[in-house]
């Protein structure tokens, strides 16, 4: 962990908010869904982690949250283990999980609500929910609807406005793009600029090569378990990255830079 | 944050589409059945009423006190309106006399057999199977179905302590559930009041232990709910082991354990008791005929060699003698006979109740048997009411007995003594009735068997004390297999 954080710091970086050092999962069954993984992302940052079904990504964000204790190594919000103490860390980390589905039976504003206050912020008032949902992209007229009625895409925005509403300062997104049409999409990339902007420091995982490129400041390819590749955007530049992408998939044993 | 976390329970049972249709329905249920609870209970006062009033007038016309005989009703409780028990199943009055043993006879079943068929449904009822079915229906998914949902990993990307959360989830389905079932049931009691139904403060303790009782025995099921759905990862899992579970408690156990302790404790019928009961008194009374054939053989051969004058004499020394010796001698059987019924009885009654606390017993691994149980003593409905008002009858019978032979020796004094022969009894001897009619007011009372409430207590403590116990146990295994929950 040392190692990791040291390197980021020596690099001039400012100090990482998400740390993975040597991490590893090995679960029951004895499937190793992540091998001695290393990463780091700093506040202000957006780390994309690309890989196909199966590669591990999951796996990473859940050991950030602790809903799984790691084989090895450790997962670090803000200086905190969080195997050490989940409670504290999970103060720091909003989260957008792979496919939201919220409680049917109440309203977009029910939930918010009910997740807000959850994530310890108990001063919001209507209006900012209201904004909120509308900064995600979601119409007015949805607000007061039961989920039971809503898309996909729409629980995702939800699910998304949840986080936002947390404001913590590390943002764990799994596949958040995977809902989304199109022009939602590209609402959402704009959103995470913001958020960027803000100061948080955020890891996404996700399979779409195009919006990661467009949006990462770091794109990790992760095969699996392994990183098998780890570059900043300015470092790909001029660089085919699906190619790299498919050659990285195809030929897992290909060692990382 | 519990307070947040109980509140959203709530509402989220609330709004969910199943509440309104399930909550309609047992409200229904729970009113109509307290509803007719009264209507039978005012029914069943009005009957005892009118046969008291007519076995009064039945006693004022009666002619000596000689051979009187009371008749006895038993008393309708205002607890059987919720907890009807046995109490149709039992019969409703006994005769009280001296050629009568104390039997209840006539129950509303046997009456009308048509009630049977469909039996009454209770409050109790309602409660062990409608309820139990409801707590399930709103729990079995508690943990599970929010894994499903996802909604538990949202939650636990959290400061959300695991144990507060389980706690919030018991407390708050609880809440949730509880409270708007206490809206029936507190209109079905103000119904019983709005119907003057007189209940007494007595009664108030024991329904409100009864609705205690009944919100244990829910609860119980709440936290099965959540153990069950803390132990497993599909909703449609824990669905399937809750329902086989429900069956297996509420329909299986209680009567397994029953039949079970029928096989190990074997009673004979109550025919075969009676069959046993006729031959003893046969061989007695033959046995008896047949020694007074001897002594009158043995007189003959005695006088064989008298002059009919002689013989004449002789029989009237001695015949006195010989109508005492044999009245003596028959009183000797009626009693030998008396004990020994008594005894075949007792026998019977004692490996009755033996069988009876066995089957519990065995019964008691269910909660739903040890609610059941705890309803019917807190009513006095249960099996020992039957019981209890044989002992009081028969020593009610006792005091009858002495109070109409004191009666009718007192009035041998005044007027002429007439002398009747009886079949059983041979000779006795009795006042004949005077021109004035005689007097019933000092005629003993009887005294409606009661249950003290230590006693009531006592017995219902250990059924309380089960369903406590498998409450807290089915919380605390669901607790402690939720703090290892894989929330993904
Ligand atoms: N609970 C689990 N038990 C056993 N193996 C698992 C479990 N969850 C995931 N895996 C395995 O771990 C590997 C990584 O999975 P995951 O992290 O979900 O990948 P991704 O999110 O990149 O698609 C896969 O091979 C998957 O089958
Ligand atoms: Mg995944």
């Amino acid at each position: 962990m040392n190692e990791t954080l040291s390197q980021i710091d020596g690099s001039g970086r400012q100090e990482s908010m998400l740390v993975a050092a040597h991490l590893s999962k090995r679960y029951e069954d004895g499937v190793l869904a992540l091998d001695d993984l290393s990463l780091a992302v700093a506040p202000g940052e957006i780390y994309a982690m690309l890989g196909g079904n199966g590669a591990g990504k999951t796996t990473t964000i859940n050991l950030f949250l602790n809903f799984i204790d790691p084989t090895s190594g450790q997962a670090i919000v803000d200086g905190i283990v969080t195997h050490e103490e989940p409670l504290t860390a999970r103060q720091k980390i909003a989260y957008v999980s792979e496919n939201v589905m919220l409680y049917t039976n109440f309203t977009a504003l029910q939930n918010l609500d009910y997740f807000a206050r959850l994530g310890g912020q108990n001063d919001y008032s209507k209006e900012e929910y209201r904004t909120a949902l509308l900064r995600v992209g979601l119409q007015e007229e949805a607000h007061g609807k039961r989920l039971r009625d809503f898309s996909k895409g729409m629980r995702q925005k939800c699910g998304i406005a949840i986080a936002i509403l947390k404001d913590a300062p590390a943002i764990l997104l799994d596949e958040p793009t995977s809902g989304l049409d199109p022009k939602a999409g590209l609402e959402f990339i704009s959103l995470l600029d913001d958020l960027r902007s803000e100061g948080k420091a955020i890891l996404m995982s996700t399979h779409d090569i195009f919006r990661a490129k467009q949006i990462a400041n770091t794109i990790g390819i992760m095969n699996e378990g392994k990183l098998v590749m780890q570059k900043t955007t300015e470092e790909l530049r001029g660089e085919n990255l699906e190619e790299l992408y498919v050659n990285y998939m195809v030929s897992g044993m290909a060692v990382a830079s | 944050m519990l307070k947040l976390m109980i509140l959203k329970e709530l509402k989220s049972i609330i709004s969910s589409p199943k509440f309104a249709a399930t909550f309609g329905a047992c409200s229904i249920l729970i009113l109509l059945s307290i509803f007719i609870g009264i209507n039978e209970y005012q029914e069943n006062v009005k009957a005892y009423d009118t046969a008291s009033q007519l076995n009064n007038q039945r006693l004022a016309e009666s002619l000596s006190w000689h051979g009187m005989s009371n008749q006895i009703f038993r008393k309708p409780q205002v607890m059987q309106i919720l907890v009807s028990g046995v109490q149709n199943d039992i019969g409703r009055l006994s005769s009280v006399g001296r050629y009568e043993g104390i039997k209840l006879r006539r129950s509303s079943y046997s009456d009308d057999p048509i009630f049977a068929v469909f039996r009454f449904i209770d409050f109790a009822f309602i409660t062990q199977v409608a309820l139990s079915l409801l707590a399930i229906l709103f729990t079995y998914d508690a943990i599970n179905g929010e894994r499903e949902r996802g909604t538990l990993k949202l939650t636990f990307a959290n400061a959300v302590p695991r144990a507060k959360y389980i706690l919030a989830k018991f407390l708050g389905s609880t809440l949730g559930l509880v409270i708007p079932l206490l809206i029936p049931i507190l209109i079905g009691i103000l119904l019983m009041l709005l119907y003057r139904v007189p209940i007494t403060g007595e009664d108030w303790i024991k329904i409100s232990v009864l609705l205690l009782t009944s919100i244990l025995f829910f609860v119980f099921f709440i936290a099965a709910g959540l153990m069950v759905s803390a132990m497993t990862r599909r909703s449609s899992t824990s669905f399937m082991i809750l329902l086989v579970a429900w069956v297996t408690m509420v329909l299986i156990v209680p009567r397994a354990g029953v039949m079970l302790a029928g096989q190990l404790v074997t009673i004979p019928s109550v025919a075969e008791i009676e069959s046993q009961q006729a031959a003893y008194e046969q061989s007695a009374w033959d046995a008896h005929y047949d020694k007074m054939e001897e002594a009158r053989i043995a007189r003959r051969q005695q006088m064989a060699n008298m002059t009919p004058a002689e013989k004449e004499a002789f029989e009237e020394d001695n015949m006195w003698g010989w109508m005492e010796e044999e009245e003596a001698s028959r009183k000797k059987i009626q009693g030998e006979i008396s004990d020994h019924n008594k005894k075949l009885n007792e026998d019977h009654r004692n490996r009755r109740s033996e069988q009876e606390r066995l089957g519990f017993s065995l019964s008691r691994f269910s909660p739903a048997s040890a609610y059941q149980l705890a309803c019917m003593t807190l009513a006095n409905t249960n099996i020992m009411l039957k019981n209890s008002y044989e002992d009081a009858l028969n020593q009610y019978r006792d005091g009858f007995l002495a109070f109409t032979s004191r009666k009718q020796e007192e009035n041998e004094g005044t007027s002429g003594i007439r002398i009747s022969i009886d079949s059983e009894t041979g000779f006795s001897f009795s006042g004949s009735r005077g021109i004035e009619s005689l007097d019933l007011s000092e005629i003993p009372r009887f005294d409606v068997p009661r249950q003290t409430l230590s006693t009531i207590a006592n017995s219902t403590i250990l059924d309380v004390g089960i369903l406590l116990f498998y409450t807290i146990a089915a919380f605390a295994l669901g607790f402690f297999a939720f703090l290892r929950y894989d929330v993904r």
